[in-house]
């Protein structure tokens, strides 16, 4: 049983893992808590059940929803996030939060108020022993959150475009100064960050084999939190914080019970971690 | 030039509050027996309640069609004056109170949950307009007043109908309960409990979850080491759908059974598909039913919608048809209405034969069970054993 419990929230946490990691690194360059990310979530989610019924193929679905969704986020910086740069933080939140609620519109009055059916045969089946069942989508879940988070590090720690990430990060203004394109690294941020929410997005929709209009609501709060406990914007921070998340959500509800919603645990869980490392698991001097 | 320009706006002031009384003036007036006799209606049609609006909704302008098509209320038409709460209290509360004083209904139909349904209820009993709550299933809402009537059985009665076919019918000895944490599982769980272990059954466990969870695999996990011979469900359509299609990857063979809150055709049955095969519910429609008005009901829902219609459609569209053949008898009188449904015998609705409603206006009438096969409801039994089915009257 504890195997299955361990699979089942390593399984939950990497979708928390992508899901946030969009946000935070919008957060770790422009200090900005971008809630329309789990908007993103959504959007991706719809663009890659309709580009699967148009095509019927998975992988051309996904490719093109979480390319088509990272666009959708180089526009929302564009248009909304860099003429906010100079406001008061307050601002571009509220705006965010405002962006939030008409992308949920936005997908009810296109595609109805109904749960959309999402259902992807895959071409293995699930694997079973007495104590532990290993389903095909968890695998795949598994893989690809590890395949983006390892295409994140490369770009991150690797490339020239990741180390002028790394500058803008530390100090905006700075980096600006030294001669670092920012608006390119700020776009290339919020294709990434759009295009992981996307990709979470799809992922969520295939494994409950469903898509609705408001599926953003509960990961936008849960986000935030997980932001909050990885250290503000520090990416492997998010990563750690959202598995740490997943399995102590799991091991709780399948252990103990929780008088509280599952959803709920994952704040108590940031209450007393933070109690304990106020700067977040992983703080920014480290 | 600056007098005449000042008497040119005194002039269109006036106009304007002549024409704006003058309104007020027709919406009130109500007993005029002419005009079209307004029933009020809310349901949550946007927000994250919206599907079951939506589907609602459909069902509200159907029943006020086909009555209208039927020659409407001796010759006069029934006008629906509806309005969106989107699950909000307070949106319902302004609408209450625009329903009550604005718009001149003689009867309002909740097409709402319980939580909209209850915040509002206060309002239509001091205005002393009845509402019939159409599937919200709290025990308050009903305690509100005697103007407060229920169209779908309140949580006792189908918890026990529930413990019924899992004893009687299926002949479970230890059983696990996984209920939505709120008053609709909460109630549902109570019920059948009581009645499961009047009958000899075990609750071996009872596991919470919130609405809107969609993993369930940390528990089921847990539920199958338990290994009970059936899971009981009260929960809605979106978390049921999750809870079967999760419990068959996990290998679970205990029996499911569910409660009308699976009853989707669109939410439940679309998204579990082939893991809901062998689901077992109590609802409050027979989709095998041999009566014309049933299967009519649920040709032209389908004909109109695209899709086949759910246990909330079929009760919004009974409460109106109750109010309709209450109006036509006895006319369009609010206290004539509330009268009249307090008197409603035997009448033949899709949802079953209505016995009557209570002192404290339950409905009475059979539980309907229903068993997923090929991904359709169909006839499993029907519980009309009269110490289940008759609902508290205080």
């Amino acid at each position: 049983m504890i195997m299955q419990q361990v699979l089942n929230g390593l399984v939950i946490g990497g979708v928390y893992a992508l899901t946030a990691m969009g946000a935070a690194m919008v957060y770790g360059i422009l200090r900005i808590l971008d809630l329309a990310s789990a908007g993103a979530y959504a959007i991706g989610a719809y663009a890659g059940l309709f580009l699967y019924l148009a095509t019927d193929n998975i992988v051309l679905s996904f490719t093109g929803a979480i390319l088509l969704t990272g666009f959708f986020g180089t526009a929302v910086q564009k248009l909304l996030y860099i003429p906010m740069l100079n406001r008061p933080p307050i601002v571009p939140l509220i705006a965010s939060i405002g962006l939030f609620i008409f992308i949920q519109d936005l997908l009810r009055l296109i595609a109805g108020p109904r749960i959309r059916v999402f259902n992807v045969q895959l071409p293995f089946s699930a694997w079973r022993t007495e104590n532990l069942t290993v389903n095909p989508t968890w695998i795949l879940i598994i893989l690809l959150a590890a395949a983006f988070l390892a295409l994140l590090w490369y770009i991150l720690t690797r490339t020239r475009i990741g180390l002028a990430w790394r500058a803008t990060a530390q100090d905006l203004e700075i980096a600006k100064a030294m001669g670092v394109n920012i608006n390119k690294v700020v776009a290339l941020n919020f294709f990434l960050g759009y295009s992981f929410a996307a990709a979470a997005g799809i992922m969520v929709g295939m494994l409950y084999s469903s898509v609705f209009p408001t599926m953003g609501d509960v990961p936008a709060y849960k986000m935030l939190a997980l932001i909050v406990l990885g250290g503000l914007g520090s990416p492997v921070g998010t990563v750690i914080a959202a598995l740490l998340i997943g399995l102590i959500e799991t091991l709780v509800a399948g252990y103990i019970g929780f008088f509280l919603p599952r959803d709920a645990i994952a704040f108590v869980a940031l209450i007393i971690i933070l109690l304990i490392k106020p700067e977040g698991l992983i703080s920014k001097k480290a | 030039m600056t007098q005449k320009r000042m008497f040119t706006l005194l002039a269109l002031f006036v106009t304007m509050a002549l024409l704006v009384t003058g309104c007020g003036g027709t919406q009130s007036a109500q007993s005029d027996n002419k005009g079209p006799v307004k029933i009020g209606f809310f349901a949550p049609v946007t927000g994250p309640a919206a599907a079951d609006g939506e589907s609602v909704l459909n069902a509200a302008k159907l029943a006020v069609e086909t009555i209208n098509n039927d020659g409407g209320i001796n010759g006069r038409k029934v006008e629906l004056v509806n309005y969106d709460d989107a699950l909000d209290s307070k949106q319902a509360v302004s609408i209450a109170q625009k329903l009550t004083t604005k718009d001149g209904v003689v009867a309002v139909v909740s097409g709402s949950y319980s939580g909209t349904t209850r915040a509002s209820a206060k309002i239509y009993q001091d205005a002393k307009i009845p509402m019939i709550s159409a599937y919200a299933l709290h025990p308050d809402i009903t305690k509100t007043g005697n103007y407060m009537f229920r169209q779908s059985f309140v949580g006792p009665v189908q918890g026990k109908a529930g413990a019924k076919v899992a004893v009687d019918m299926l002949n479970a000895k230890k059983i696990s309960i996984l209920q939505v944490d709120i008053d609709f599982g909460k109630t549902l769980a109570a019920g059948f409990t009581e009645k499961a272990q009047q009958l000899g059954a075990e609750i071996i466990s009872v596991d919470s979850f919130s609405t809107g969870e969609k993993e369930f695999t940390p528990v089921l996990t847990k539920i199958k080491q338990l290994n009970p011979d059936l899971i009981y469900i009260p929960g809605y359509a979106a978390e049921c759908s999750q809870i079967v299609r999760q419990a068959k990857e996990l290998g679970i063979t205990a029996k499911i059974l569910g409660t009308e809150g699976a009853d989707s055709t669109v939410q439940f049955l679309g998204v579990a598909k082939d893991a809901a095969n062998g689901v077992i519910i109590t609802t409050n429609m027979n989709r095998d039913s041999d009566r014309k008005l049933v299967q009519d009901f649920i040709k032209d829902y389908n004909q109109k919608y695209g899709y086949k219609p759910d246990m909330v459609a079929a009760s919004t569209y009974d409460a109106f048809m109750v109010l309709a053949n209450v109006m036509k008898t006895k006319g369009t009188e609010p206290d004539t209405i509330r009268q009249g449904l307090t008197e409603v015998k035997d009448y033949e609705a899709v949802t079953g034969l209505i016995k009557g409603y209570n002192q404290l206006g339950e409905v009475k009438k059979s539980v309907q069970v229903q068993i997923v096969k090929d991904a359709e409801f169909h006839y499993f039994g029907e519980i009309s054993d009269d110490d289940i089915i008759t609902p508290p009257s205080e």
